[in-house]
């Protein structure tokens, strides 16, 4: 029994620019949801040109590396419930042959990379099915197949592409915003080992999110009961909107502690405030446990993505030596946009410092999908920031004075934040404890 | 230590008890060498732990209900028909009730008047709006400064009517909840040394009228031994008797709806509809003592251990009543007790020997420290004549009886008996039953049950061992 994949038209007409642009071996990744019975592909976006290379034409030159970076930007900018499901390889009809084994591979290795870092793990429910689509350059035959990623013996099998429009326009959507309000002891002798301690404290703090109770509108609904009781019978019921709340049960006290622990950091990190989290169903008898899985895991990868930037840059800034840095940082606030003729948004982050039209510029490159600028929704989480960053800023950020403004220009003392799919991936390569040996605490100042 | 106000009400009928539990993470950084920063600091954190009760953030469950309440909120809640002013009781109905034993097992009706329990737990709600944008803040600390950290057990109770609302109750738990954090707080001041603090456990005592439940924090590294002049305090204040004890943390109060874990019953006698002859008055075992009886534990004593069991029964009432704190003893630890005290010898450890009275006198002084008094009757039918001494016992000491006689051993767990006309029938708990334990067999089929003066051997002599309940509290 193979599974089944429905998939959006517009995917479909993807494929055809794809093909249509001449270009031999060309990556890409398949989005969308999966449910139990079968799976909802609703974008597609193929692999991004690395650098100046123009693409060779040979399997062999698939760089497996840049594909699974890929898909992790990609990862970031997709909400609760939607993820990268599988890879897409537009090959000649010579190279079909070998083309299953570069998918095989490729369809393992991007579900291992997304899976790293990850603060929650999947469950008996998930499926772990991933799919390895390969379409004829010439003839435009698809052939679909799926491999089981947790199974590393697991071979192809057969699976079934149905196209569909509007598959997308009637899901669910649930919504809310968490606050946080973490105190996380850390060792201040590295970067990395700060890192390591947050990492830590991360996941102390995300089985607590993971243990916690969902209701949807203001009501507690047990598992196995179906969000949208009834929408069978009206086709056209616009999409469906659930607010959520997540309240967290008492931690367990152990009966045998009978003193407080003690421990001595030499530092800690404070993590406060709020972030917008968004998750979509599937339309096919979604249920409240699927909901608030999907709620949960977005609140988790949202706070680790914010915090896994914030490092990427503090590592940035160290390797290029510039100087001390202020210990309070503002992480990146989240902004959703739209998928044109879809029913689900997808976000990026946006740094205090950075504009509107750099989001954009983003969707093009990661998603490869235009959104227009005034589409993106950037009032779920409202900068009360001032433009620059103050030298010494120890707690309060509220000012008054720099209420719902988005700044669109970057102030010119501080170097524009590249976030391009180069960059990250310079440094993944350049990041070596050689690089941080060599430049010790810049940047805390000792108290 | 010090008590909170007890919320309680006289019990009626309709008393509703409602319990919440939960906890709150105690977490701040004090300089272990400053004695009055380290105590501002404290002080200052329990400070925010009752802001935090009484944010908006702050929900009741009511448990296995999907009924969620904000007391804060003026008493929203998920659940349309529970709103402020429903009734309190009216909660009971939204509770899904697990078939416990999937037996189908019947609800006695002739149980005592065991008031509802209503059981809540406290939960936060993360999602907020309006929050400051995140940020993350590097913090250095001070070489001096530790970081100290514990979970506070959150455990309150309020007794009421069940017509009193909904808003009422919660005001009342919430209030209960901050009174509880400041007793805490008040322990913590005052057993902390340097950066060790002790977390502070809350207890439920049930007391003789007209006090009813009384919660009581006690800091959890200090045994009961040495909190021995603070209980002296409770009792003053409570008017209570100095000869026993009352707030040991074996007297904690058994919830009506709480398993015990260890799977023994608990005053299987409370079950029993009581004789009721003209001018009887009952005088029974005071306090909670646990059934044990043959093949328990997976030991086969069937036909030897009689008197074992009920030496364990007599044991875990002291344990429970807060006396001694060892576990009650084994077949191998009593005979060892009795070879320890030179009453056998080593061979009988690991043997099938009977015990009897004088034995169970022995072990009991030997393990406990626990005096008793023997009795002997010289025939089965002179225990009749016994009624006035055994009622003094049950009225004085309160503590389960070990007779033994003929080729059996029971234990007597009080008297039925008339001071006019000398009518008598005891109350006895046999030792000699080898099932499971299953209350209804247990109470139907007499194995704990109220016996008439036929039912000892008319012809034999007989050994009463009443063990002396030790003045202490």
């Amino acid at each position: 029994m193979g599974r089944s994949y429905i998939v959006d038209v517009v995917v479909e007409r993807y494929f055809s620019s794809v093909e249509a642009s001449g270009a031999a071996c060309t990556t890409g990744l398949l989005i969308g949801q999966s449910s139990p019975q079968r799976d909802f592909v609703v974008l597609s976006t193929k692999t991004p040109q690395r650098g100046n290379e123009s693409s060779s034409g040979t399997l062999d030159n698939v760089d497996v590396d840049w594909v699974t970076e890929h898909a992790k930007q990609v990862s970031s900018m997709l909400p609760g419930g939607i993820s990268v499901l599988g890879v897409f390889l537009v090959v000649p009809p010579e190279m079909s042959k070998e083309a299953t084994n570069t998918l095989r591979k490729l369809v393992f290795v991007v579900d291992k990379y997304l899976s790293k870092g990850r603060l929650w793990y999947d469950t008996e429910e998930d499926v772990t099915e991933r799919v390895a689509l390969q379409i004829c350059s010439k003839t435009r035959k698809i052939i679909c197949k799926t491999f089981d990623v947790k199974d590393p013996k697991s071979s192809a099998k057969p699976a079934e592409w149905k196209y569909q429009s509007g598959v997308s326009s009637t899901w669910p959507v649930v919504t809310c915003s968490v606050g946080i309000n973490l105190r996380l002891p850390v060792s201040d002798k590295s970067l990395e080992d700060t890192q390591t301690c947050i990492r830590e404290g991360l996941q102390r703090w995300a089985k607590r999110i993971t243990a916690g109770t969902c209701l949807f509108n203001g009501k507690f609904m047990a598992q196995e009961t179906e969000l949208v009781a009834g929408q069978k019978k009206n086709p056209k019921l616009s999409q469906q909107k659930l607010q959520a709340q997540l309240l967290l049960p008492p931690e367990e006290c152990q009966p045998e502690q009978t003193c407080c622990v003690v421990s001595q950091p030499s530092a800690s990190v404070v993590i406060r405030g709020q972030v917008s989290c968004r998750a979509y169903l599937h339309s096919n008898k979604p249920k409240a446990g699927q909901a608030t899985e999907a709620i949960k895991r977005d609140i988790l990868n949202t706070v680790s993505c914010r915090v896994d930037m914030l490092f990427d840059d503090l590592f940035m800034s160290q390797a290029q030596g510039r100087g001390a840095v202020e210990k309070r940082h503002s992480l990146p606030l989240r902004v959703f946009a739209p998928v044109p003729e879809a029913g689900f948004c997808v976000c990026d982050y946006m740094f205090p410092d950075e504009s509107v039209s750099a989001v954009t510029e983003h969707f093009q490159e990661i998603l490869d999908c235009t959104i227009p600028e005034e589409s993106i929704n950037t009032g779920l989480e409202v900068s009360r920031e001032e433009p620059h960053k103050p030298a010494h800023s120890t707690g309060d950020s509220c000012q008054e004075d720099a209420p719902a403004q988005l700044h669109t220009e970057a102030p010119q003392d501080v170097p524009k934040k590249q976030r391009s799919l180069e960059y990250f991936v310079g440094l993944a390569v350049a990041g070596g404890v050689a690089l941080l040996a060599a430049a010790t605490s810049l940047l805390y100042l000792g108290e | 230590m010090y008590i909170i106000l007890s919320f309680c009400k006289a019990p009626s009928d309709s008393t509703v008890i409602f319990r919440v539990r939960g906890s709150l993470e105690f977490s701040c950084w004090l300089e272990s060498s400053n004695v009055s920063q380290s105590q501002t600091s404290v002080s200052t954190t329990f400070s925010d732990l009752r802001s935090k009760v009484r944010d908006e953030s702050f929900v009741f469950n009511l448990c296995s209900s999907p009924v969620f309440i904000w007391p804060n909120k003026d008493c929203q809640a998920s659940v349309g028909s529970v709103t402020a002013s429903t009734p309190c009781g009216d909660l009971q109905k939204h509770v899904e009730v697990e078939d416990r034993d999937g037996g189908g097992r019947k609800k006695r009706k002739d149980r005592k008047t065991v008031s509802t329990v209503i059981n809540l737990t406290s939960m936060t709600e993360v999602t907020v709006s309006d929050e400051e944008n995140l940020s993350a803040s590097h913090l250095s600390q001070k070489k001096k400064q530790h970081s100290v950290a514990m979970i506070l057990p959150l455990d309150c109770v309020i007794s009421t009517g069940a017509d009193e609302s909904v808003g009422i109750v919660c005001e009342c738990l919430i209030g209960a909840l901050c009174c509880q954090l400041s007793d805490m707080e008040k322990v913590v001041l005052q057993h902390m040394k340097g950066t060790a603090i002790p977390v502070p456990q809350p207890f439920h005592f049930m007391l003789p009228e007209p006090n009813g439940l009384v919660s009581v924090v006690y800091p959890a590294n200090v045994s009961d031994s040495q909190l021995e002049s603070c209980r002296k305090d409770l009792h003053k204040k409570y008017e209570l008797p100095e000869d026993r004890p009352y707030f040991r943390r074996a007297n904690v109060f058994q919830f009506p709806d709480q398993l015990f874990k260890d799977g023994y019953l608990r005053n299987p006698h409370e079950h029993l509809n009581h004789p009721n002859f003209e001018g009887a008055n009952l005088y029974l075992v005071q306090g909670v003592y646990s059934y044990h009886h043959y093949m328990q534990d997976r030991m086969d004593d069937n036909g030897w251990g009689c008197a074992y069991r009920s030496l364990q029964t007599i044991c875990s009432w002291f344990q429970q009543q807060g006396y001694v704190e060892r576990a009650v003893p084994t077949h191998k630890e009593i005979q060892q007790a009795l070879v320890d005290v030179g009453d056998k010898p080593a061979a009988f450890v690991g043997s099938r020997q009977w015990i009897g009275s004088i034995e169970v006198q022995a072990v009991l002084d030997q393990l406990l420290k626990v005096t008793s008094k023997i009795m002997f009757v010289s025939q089965g039918s002179e225990l009749a004549t016994k009624g006035r001494e055994l009622a003094n016992h049950f009225e004085t000491e309160g503590t389960p009886v070990m007779i033994g006689g003929g080729v059996l051993a029971h234990t007597i767990l009080g008297v039925a008996w008339s001071e006019s006309s000398g009518q008598i029938r005891y109350l006895i708990l046999d030792p000699h039953y080898t099932g499971g334990e299953d209350l209804q067999t247990i109470t139907e089929k007499g194995w704990c049950g109220w016996k008439g003066p036929d039912f000892w051997d008319q012809q034999a002599y007989y050994n009463l061992c009443l063990p002396q309940r030790p003045k202490t509290i």
